[in-house]
């Protein structure tokens, strides 16, 4: 009974949103000059990067990305809150076969350079801050799971995402101090296409991809570590 | 049109766990799938055809040959915001295990209307 | 001395990030962090109305112009909701000081600082997505908090909310979605503008998405099943906040979103149908609990019908007394949250029948519980009565008579179970079985100031009054909104 009720009440909900859609056809040029438009015409010269999504994110957006990294921040924090037990306790009952421990030895510095590569140059190609964190996050994971007594120091994790988080905030309020607006570009341009370029944007991507990456690690060590 | 439909599919599939299903673990993955299908839907409505990605990767890039950048932007966001409530919603289904020894939510109606 | 708007948001950020590196110093500074950057922020919004009285301050944010760059449109009703906010947020966090919090504490005082930034963003921000992402911040802090005392009731009525607000930040997403997809701009005001040459079935499709994302915020019925489990399993003060600050930025979300950018004819009928169901479905739950917190918080959802009743009026008058029951509602529900609080620690159990003599042994608490409950209830000359008045009055001019007896049945109930729990306060015999335990001087510091401000402004309603009608105006007016953002281009 219930599930013919949600059925039926999805299937309404399904064709009236497929109506939405249908009057904007797939694929159509809707650019609209004033926002998007301006958006991949002036990035190069106003901004310096050559990545438009990243512009738009740290330089013309960069308030929604603060928002964003306080709301990962929010979400390790409430973890921590929600599983913190005064006594520690083991990952996995047992470790992973040889294979898999010489493996992940092997690929985690790897991984580790790889997130980093794909951060630092966030405004160059594909990737950033969030991208480049995760990767590395998913470094440690490797570990995790492929050692049971592997250790991660949470008060280094702790004070990272602080210091970056802070660096995040700090650099907006230089904007300010310097500048006339929050998170202003204070820094040269440069020469579009070269790693020293973009102004502020790769200084917050740096601290972003920092910041995502201890958060991310402190969170699976967290989760994980719920087996008595 | 194929990525419209597939995207609508993706989220009435989530909406449909959520409601009928009964397993905690299932049903925080299907929040996770109601936000896979949105996010889908944002990059799709983005594209244009025959353009390619905004990165400014060879010199003779121009502007006008590029899709639409605002959706992608939008969507680094709210693939975030999704995680951090995901990985709420699974500590909370930690809790909740930890207290009641059991994933099924009719099992665990304690507070009353 | 005025420093920039953008502060009050940046600062509270900053502030929430280094608590984790101060609380290695000293587990005492965490407990003060709130309080000093509330008392900054609360201190800006009071410098800034002067200014956003006359015109809306637009703070350009990272130096680019609307609509390219976020910007903040600091109206008069932005400034009168960010000062509520702020205000209650550091009499709150004055109550936080001497609160006994579990472990881990620090936690604690983030996620109370953060959830009152996000509401403060929500109020303040002129761009739709950021709008999201603040309510998002909001919301999420508010998951992490309801189940912040990790017991049994705590974890369930932490799922329930995290369940509906999660699809409710889904539907908000879809409708920005529809929402650029037809207009091309996330700003507010472009919008605005834009939204007229769009055909109207598919705005109506965004507007349902939006509402019922912003309702869930907002406790309109059917979408409010979690907040009486939410509001009495959190902690107190938390329950406190969320009654006091977060659903107002639901309802500034959702009154945005209707007035300024979408102005159907249809939803305010329905708004305010909406809002009578959801009053008369609340006070009548409300009576018939047993335990005080779930009580108030029914209560909590029964004044938010009242406002959205008031809202659906599309008057200014209406818009007025929708602001005003809103700044009373704020700061008298967490008096009550506050003082009830201790009352359930003194007597050890959460239900009203083991309250009775309170009013002999705890006299303070029990005064400040029973002058909340006069309050609410609209007795004259406390604040209650005048927004009331002006709500019952301007419904009944616009010809809704029949609305305006259904809210007013729905007062008398309300007042017939806030009594009841008075009564048993001062009427009934105390049980042998209740503590002697000291009140700490904080929190009475805390709730007299709630008091003090009821009583003035009870006396003197027009001193309120001269800053609400600015800002009623500015959501009734949305060419006037539209203007003061473009001006600066």
């Amino acid at each position: 009974m219930r599930k013919a009720l949600a059925v039926f009440f999805l299937a309404i909900l399904g064709y009236y949103m497929l109506a939405v859609l249908l009057n904007f056809p797939f694929g159509i040029d809707h650019l609209n000059p004033e926002l998007a438009g301006a958006y991949l015409r002036d990035t190069v010269s106003k901004t310096g990067a050559a990545n438009v999504v990243t512009s738009i994110v740290v330089n013309y957006r960069g308030f929604d990305t603060l928002g964003e990294v306080t709301v990962l921040f929010l979400a390790a924090t409430g973890m921590g809150a929600l599983l913190y037990k005064g006594k520690t306790m083991g990952r996995s009952r047992q470790n992973a076969s040889v294979i898999v421990k010489a493996g992940s030895r092997l690929l985690f510095p790897l991984i580790i350079i790889l997130g980093a590569y794909v951060f630092i140059h966030g405004h160059l190609t594909p990737g950033g801050g969030f991208q480049g964190g995760a990767i590395i996050a998913s470094g440690f994971l490797l570990m995790f799971i492929s050692y049971r007594n592997y250790h991660v120091n949470h008060r280094i994790l702790s004070n990272v995402e602080s210091t970056a988080g802070s660096i995040f905030v700090i650099i907006g309020l230089l904007g300010l101090l310097y500048g006339a607006t929050f998170l202003e570009n204070i820094m040269p341009l440069g020469i579009p296409n070269k790693l020293f370029s973009a102004g502020v944007i790769p200084l917050i991507y740096i601290a972003v991809g920092f910041k995502v990456g201890a958060e991310l690690t402190a969170l699976l060590d967290t989760m994980l570590k719920t087996v008595k | 049109m194929i990525y419209y439909i597939a995207a609508l599919l993706l989220i009435l599939i989530g909406l449909y766990g959520v409601l009928v299903k009964k397993n905690l673990i299932k049903i925080v993955l299907s929040l996770s799938l109601i936000d896979a299908g949105v996010h889908i839907l944002l990059i799709a409505i983005g594209y244009i055809n025959g353009k390619t990605a905004p990165i400014f990767s060879t010199p003779d890039l121009r502007p006008e040959q590029m899709v639409d950048p605002v959706p992608q932007a939008l969507v680094l966001t709210a693939i975030v915001i999704g995680l951090a409530v995901t990985a709420l919603a699974l500590t909370i289904v930690i809790r909740l295990y930890d207290h009641h020894k059991t994933l099924d939510i009719s099992k665990i109606r304690e507070l009353k209307w | 001395m005025i420093f920039d708007p953008v502060l009050m948001i940046a600062l509270p950020l900053l502030a929430a990030f280094l608590i984790p590196i101060l609380n290695r110093f000293s587990k005492e500074i965490p407990k003060y962090v709130p309080v000093l950057i509330l008392g900054l922020n609360l201190y800006e919004s009071i410098m800034l109305l002067p200014y956003s009285m006359v015109k809306p301050v637009i703070v350009v944010i990272a130096g680019w112009a609307p609509p390219l760059g976020i910007n903040l449109t600091i109206g008069p009703l932005g400034n009168v909701l960010a000062l509520i906010i702020s205000l209650v947020g550091f009499v709150v966090a004055i109550y936080n000081i001497k609160f006994v919090v579990e472990e881990p504490a620090e936690k604690y005082y983030m996620l109370f600082l953060l959830l009152i930034t996000g509401a403060t963003g929500v109020v303040l921000t002129g761009d739709l997505f950021n709008m999201f992402v603040f309510l998002e911040i909001t919301s999420i802090s508010a998951y992490a908090l309801t189940a912040f005392i990790r017991d049994r009731n705590g974890a369930e009525a932490a799922f329930k909310y995290i369940l509906i607000g999660g699809i409710s930040s889904t539907m908000i997403l879809l409708g920005i979605a529809i929402i650029y997809t037809y207009t091309g701009t996330l700003n507010l005001a472009d919008i605005a503008q834009k939204i007229q040459y769009i055909d109207p079935k598919i705005a109506l499709a965004a507007m349902i998405l939006l509402i019922v994302g912003f309702g869930v915020e907002s406790e309109i019925f059917p979408l409010n099943g979690w907040a009486p489990d939410a509001y009495s399993q959190a902690p107190t003060p938390v329950g406190a906040v969320f009654g006091g600050i977060v659903v107002k930025a639901g309802v500034y979300g959702l009154a945005r979103m209707l007035y300024t950018i979408f102005n159907f004819e249809g939803v305010f009928y329905f708004l305010m149908i909406m809002g009578l169901i959801t009053l008369l479905m609340a006070e009548m739950s409300a009576m018939r609990q047993s335990q005080i917190k779930r009580m108030l918080a029914f209560s909590s959802i029964g004044q938010m019908g009242l406002v959205l009743i008031a809202l659906g009026l599309a008057t200014e008058r209406g818009v007025e007394g929708a602001l005003f029951q809103m700044l009373n509602h704020a700061l008298i529900k967490p008096l009550l949250f506050l003082s009830a609080g201790y009352l359930v620690y003194y007597s050890g159990s959460k239900n009203i029948e083991d309250l009775d003599g309170m009013g002999k042994r705890k006299p303070f608490l029990s005064f400040f519980f029973a002058f909340g409950a006069f309050a609410i209830m609209g007795l004259p000359p406390l604040n209650g009565f005048w927004s009331k008045m002006i709500i019952i009055s301007e419904t009944i001019r616009n010809g809704f008579v029949v609305i305006a007896a259904l809210a007013l049945v729905g007062s008398v109930i309300e007042a017939v179970y806030y009594l009841r729990v008075v009564g048993r306060l001062y009427f009934k015999k105390h049980h042998d079985d209740q503590q002697e335990k000291y009140v700490h001087g904080s929190a009475i510091f805390a709730m007299s100031i709630l008091v003090l401000l009821a009583i003035v402004i009870g006396l003197y309603p027009d001193l309120i009054m001269q800053y609400l009608k600015p800002a009623a105006e500015e959501l009734v007016n949305k060419t006037m909104y539209i203007q003061s953002v473009f001006a600066i281009n």
